[in-house]
């Protein structure tokens, strides 16, 4: 079939090609994509050449090919024929048709002209008629109108003169809306017309509708009537050009008046939550000022969506009326728990600001209250948590200054126990108390509450951290160790120097901040980890608000602080008396001793009191040394002994002495060494007594060092040392050390001494019998007298 | 005597309480010391560190006639010093000087240049000023302020002025103001006290009770450092000086001295009774430190303490830092004991 379709297609482009170099007037263009490459062979082209052809046929092909090809050029010649036959006729017969269409178009055109002047007579004559029916028409038209305009005219004036009737009608079936309709309508004849004809028309109507606006304000002011009459009242009085303006700021004004009546006064404030909160229990009485107070604000809040409607344009001033109330509230709120508030007490009023919000909420939903006051509400709160730190913060410090701790009362009564205790109480309370509040406000249902509740929490992790680091810093502040970095502070207690600040306060505060380390921290925390916890999302950013491991550290490191503080104060005391002590006499003009000096007293006294303090508030330490049965028995022999070690010593030549002597400390060091003389303190009776009959006797040991003493100095020093030995031991747990400090202070003294020469133990026995004697009798005389 | 744990140590025959820097002598780190003993023949040690520092060499002994309580090198002639001695009932002070030459050890007598004995109470220290060129000499009593001019040559020294500071105040100590050498403080039983010596009156002091030793920040001037029994160290800024601008702890016992590096600002050595010598770091800018948060400043006040060398027997009374090689130091203990130690690894990052 494509061998059929190929010469098929061939004799098409053939005949189209012959076609277009017919038409074409340049044949070169139409041929000349074929006419060079085949000029030899193409017949169809315009260079064929018929001879050259042949003669390249004759060369080329065979006989039997050119016989075939003869053939084939024949049959193509004949049907080149037969094309051409038939388009030849073709094109004649569309000659002879088109032809016969001219023939037709010529006979039917004749006639059309005459017909055509008759249209146009005819249409003439139409027209001149109808000129003439207007023309005669014309004059009674006019008339007509005038008439008209006569009636027209005259039913107004008919209308302005029945115009005050027709008010004093409307008036009287207080038809206001129609009334001011008529009105209007007749005022801009009355303005151009009033002065003349229609002048008592005028006064007429203008009494009448004064009637109408004052009719038409009373009902304006007139809480009794619907709202929408009020509403169309203003709307008229508007119409009427009445001064609108003025009459919405009167009654703004008077509304605003009424907000002073619905200010929560703070007095009241208590009251009204009490009432509210028994308001399920006592429905019955009516009066109450919770009751008197929510009518107030719905009266309020109707009045303001009545003025809203009246004048629609008053929004913005309705919103800050509103605003202003809630602002007010607030304030009042704040101003409240300024003093101190009971949780539901302020929960109280938060509901009922919370209720009148949400009525005006209702009211004007536009003037986004809620979002206001949820604002203020969490400034409020917010204030509230940190108050209520500070409160607590205020009563532990009020408990712990309460009771005036002066000097008599610390050591002979119990006073330091009891305000340890009650400090103790007002912390672990006042923490109680505290989670008690905060229970209280999260399980408060109120609108914000709920939205807040993660806030809040967060609050009081912050608050607890904050408030345990400012009590630290407030213990630090009373117990008169105000570092230069606090001078604020420092400056409110500048009034109570530090040695009026009582050491026995500076102990009480060491045992406090133990205690809040070791038991209120770990409450706290056991607290807020199970009802306070997973608040602190927006606190993340810093990691967790609350961190009892620092806090106990912060409390560890006070504590420790504080008893050394109160180590210092009383060490401190009992330096100034050394330093007086050895300051005045002339030591190397000394006298022969003849009685226990009584520094001794002084000294043993301070410690008595250290003792009685310390007893008072500290724990007893687990290990506690066998009490001594016989003291007197021991004070011979211990005074014998170190006599025996000083009679060696003097038996020695005089050059060698005081070499050996020196010597014999290195020696006696070396055994005794690493007498541990500045241990840790703990937070034992025994220990803080240790600590502190240890500095003294370093201190009294480097006091001796700075002197000189003759022979009778040493004396008198050595015989102030023996009595000591035994009191001494008494009270304090580690006696090794005791005794290697005592003996450091004879040997002190024996080297700053010119002429070492101890007193003979029987002289020592006697005197220091007599001392005893002496203060026995002293003791049994005051405890007669008193 | 064998040596701390990294310190050189040496000993002393007798129990002693001060220890002075030859700070004239450019070419060794050396320290002069005087015993303390009531009975026997008292030395003067002149002691010099060994090129590599590791051994403490004696390099003078000399007798001393009485018992020393203070000592102190003249900062021009490296051969002489001046004491305050005791005699048990009675005090004195004078001015040395070392024989030539001095290497020669044993025993050589010490020649004095002048006595200065203008006192009757019991005298506390003796200063030099701190201008090389001055022939300036301070001596305090418990009363009283003597300004002195020595002359070496005439081997005399002679009064200036002399002013009292009252029965009250009984004086116990003081330094001379490095930045101003007309100031001088003084300690005194309830205050610091700043003399101008132009007119020889007190024109300023501090509040302070039982204040034991001052010493000027060589580096920074209007910073003093006091060291006083109950409280520790504090560091003032001498424009303001109503509150310390920072308080260091101090020691168990008693700080008895204290001393700023003469070449870093921040370190300072405190001794105590408690028998250790600490190294402090207090870097004392003053405004923004007390401005700081409680919780930062309490941060702060957790590791001023670099270091406690406790390798002692004794209280220590004795210190002094050299001003040749700053990073050591040199501290004496009651029984005699000199140890001295380097700072380096303690040095701040410069």
């Amino acid at each position: 079939m494509a061998t059929e379709a190929a010469p098929m297609d061939e004799k098409a482009k053939r005949m189209r090609d012959l076609l277009s170099s017919f038409y074409a007037p340049d044949p070169s263009i139409s041929t000349s994509g074929s006419s060079i490459s085949t000029s030899f062979d193409n017949i169809n082209s315009t260079s064929f050449d018929a001879d050259q052809y042949m003669d390249l046929m004759i060369k080329k092909s065979n006989l039997e090919v050119l016989l075939q090809r003869h053939v084939q050029m024949a049959a193509e010649i004949k049907n080149l024929d037969t094309d051409l036959q038939m388009l030849v006729y073709e094109n004649y017969n569309k000659f002879i048709s088109a032809t016969d269409t001219i023939k037709r178009m010529k006979s039917n055109i004749f006639g059309m002209e005459g017909n055509m002047d008759q249209l146009l007579q005819k249409i003439m004559s139409v027209q001149s008629r109808s000129d003439g029916v207007n023309t005669s028409l014309f004059e009674k038209r006019e008339h007509i109108e005038k008439l008209h305009r006569t009636r027209n005219l005259l039913r107004k004036v008919q209308f302005i003169y029945d115009l005050p009737a027709r008010l004093h009608k409307c008036i009287k079936s207080e038809a206001y809306g129609d009334a001011v309709r008529f009105y209007t309508g007749a005022m801009p004849i009355l303005k151009v017309y009033g002065d003349t004809s229609f002048q008592d028309c005028r006064r007429d109507s203008e009494e009448a509708i004064k009637i109408i606006i004052k009719n038409l304000q009373t009902k304006l002011f007139s809480d009794s009537e619907s709202i929408q009459a009020r509403a169309e009242a203003a709307v008229l009085l508007k119409q009427l050009d009445v001064p609108v303006d003025s009459l919405k700021a009167k009654l703004l004004e008077k509304l605003e008046q009424s907000l002073d009546g619905l200010q929560i006064n703070p007095e009241e404030a208590r009251k009204l939550a009490k009432q509210n909160d028994s308001s399920n229990d006592a429905e019955s009485d009516d009066q109450r000022p919770a009751k008197i107070h929510e009518d107030a604000v719905r009266g309020f809040s109707e009045a303001m969506r009545a003025y809203r409607e009246i004048f629609p344009d008053s929004e913005e001033r309705l919103f800050k009326l509103a605003r202003a109330l809630t602002a007010m509230h607030f304030e009042s709120m704040e101003l409240y728990i300024r003093k101190r508030v009971s949780t539901e007490d302020f929960l109280g009023i938060f509901r009922i600001i919370w209720e009148d919000v949400v009525l005006m909420d209702e009211v004007l939903p536009e003037a986004a209250l809620s979002d206001l006051s949820a604002e203020a509400a969490q400034v409020t709160l917010k204030q509230y948590v940190a108050r209520m730190f500070s409160h607590l913060q205020q009563d532990i410090s009020d408990t712990l200054l309460k009771f005036g701790i002066n000097q008599k009362e610390a050591v002979e009564g119990e006073v330091l126990k009891v305000v340890l205790e009650a400090s103790k109480k007002a912390v672990l309370q006042g923490t109680t108390d505290i989670f008690q509040d905060f229970h209280q406000l999260l399980d408060e249902n109120t609108g914000i509450f709920i939205k807040m509740k993660e806030l809040i929490i967060g609050w009081i992790q912050k608050g607890f951290q904050d408030f345990f680091r400012s009590l630290e810093a407030q213990f630090l502040v009373l117990s008169g160790k105000t570092s230069s970095s606090n001078d604020t502070e420092g400056g409110l207690i500048e009034g109570k120097s530090s040695d009026k600040i009582h050491a026995g306060l500076i102990l009480v505060l060491a045992q406090l901040s133990v205690f809040i380390e070791q038991k209120v921290i770990p409450r706290v925390t056991e607290e807020i980890a199970t009802s306070f916890s997973g608040g602190n999302s927006q606190a993340f950013e810093n990691g967790p608000a609350f961190i009892p491991g620092e806090l106990c550290r912060v409390f560890h490191a006070a504590s420790e602080k504080l008893l050394q503080h109160y180590i210092d104060t009383r060490t401190q005391k009992v330096s100034v008396l050394l330093r007086k002590r050895f300051k005045t006499p002339n030591w190397v003009k000394h006298k022969e001793p003849r009685e226990v000096h009584m520094f001794v007293d002084m000294f043993l006294h301070e410690l008595e009191e250290v003792g009685k303090e310390v007893k008072q508030v500290l724990p007893q330490g687990t290990f506690r040394k066998h009490k001594r049965t016989d003291s007197n028995g021991s004070n011979t022999t211990t005074s014998s002994r170190s006599n025996t070690l000083h009679n060696d010593k003097m038996t020695r030549s005089n050059s060698q002495r005081a070499r050996s002597q020196l010597f014999e400390t290195h020696l006696a060091k070396l055994f005794k060494q690493k007498v541990e003389i500045f241990t840790k303190v703990e937070f034992t009776q025994e220990s803080v007594v240790t600590t502190t009959v240890k500095l003294c006797l370093k201190s009294l040991q480097e006091y001796v060092r700075l002197q000189t003493f003759n022979r009778s100095g040493f004396q008198q020093i050595q015989l102030d040392i023996q009595f000591l030995k035994a009191p001494l031991k008494e009270t304090v747990e580690d006696e090794a050390a005791i005794d290697f400090l005592l003996d450091e202070v004879i040997v002190a003294a024996s080297e700053r001494c010119l002429d070492v020469i101890p007193l003979e133990p029987p002289i020592l026995d006697k005197l220091i019998q007599a001392k005893l004697a002496k203060s026995k009798e002293h003791n049994n005389n005051n405890t007669v007298s008193s | 005597m064998q040596g701390g744990s990294s310190g050189v140590g040496y000993g002393l025959k007798y129990q002693a309480r001060c220890i002075s820097e030859v700070k004239a002598d450019r070419d060794h780190t050396t320290f002069l010391t005087g015993t303390l003993s009531l009975k026997e023949e008292n030395e003067v040690h002149l002691l010099r560190l060994s090129s590599g520092g590791s051994e403490l060499v004696c390099e003078g002994l000399f007798s001393h006639p009485n018992e020393i309580w203070d000592l102190a090198c003249c900062p021009f002639d490296q051969r002489i010093f001046s004491t305050v001695f005791s005699t048990g009932d009675s005090f004195g002070a004078a001015i040395w000087q070392i024989p030539e030459p001095y290497g020669q050890s044993n025993s050589s007598t010490l020649e004095c240049v002048a006595s200065l004995d203008a006192h009757v109470g019991k005298i506390n220290c003796v200063l030099w000023s701190p201008s090389e060129k001055s022939d300036k000499l301070i001596s305090m009593d418990e009363q009283n302020l003597v300004l002195w001019s020595l002359d070496c040559s005439r081997k005399s020294a002679e009064v200036l002025s002399k002013e009292s500071a009252g029965m009250r105040h009984s004086l116990s100590g003081g330094a001379w103001n490095p930045h101003d050498v007309n100031s001088v403080a003084a300690t005194s039983e309830s205050s610091i006290q700043f003399w101008d010596l132009r007119t020889m009156k007190m024109v300023n002091s501090i509040e302070r009770s039982h204040v034991r030793n001052v010493d000027y920040n060589l580096k920074r001037e209007h910073i003093l450092v006091s060291a006083d029994d109950e409280s520790g160290i504090h560091l003032w800024d001498l424009r303001k000086a109503k509150v310390p601008v920072q308080e260091l702890p101090g020691h168990t016992h008693w700080t008895w001295a204290v001393r700023c590096n003469p070449e870093y600002e921040e370190l300072i050595l405190s001794v105590g009774t408690d028998s250790a010598v600490n190294l402090w770091f207090a870097s004392a800018s003053s405004e923004k430190k007390t401005s700081e948060s409680p919780v930062e400043a309490s941060r702060q006040r957790v590791n001023p303490l670099l270091n406690s060398y406790t390798d002692y027997e004794d209280s220590v009374y004795g210190l002094a830092w050299s001003s040749r090689e700053p990073w050591i130091f040199a501290s004496l203990s009651y029984d005699g004991r000199v140890v001295i130690e380097s700072v380096k690894p303690f040095l701040p990052k410069r």
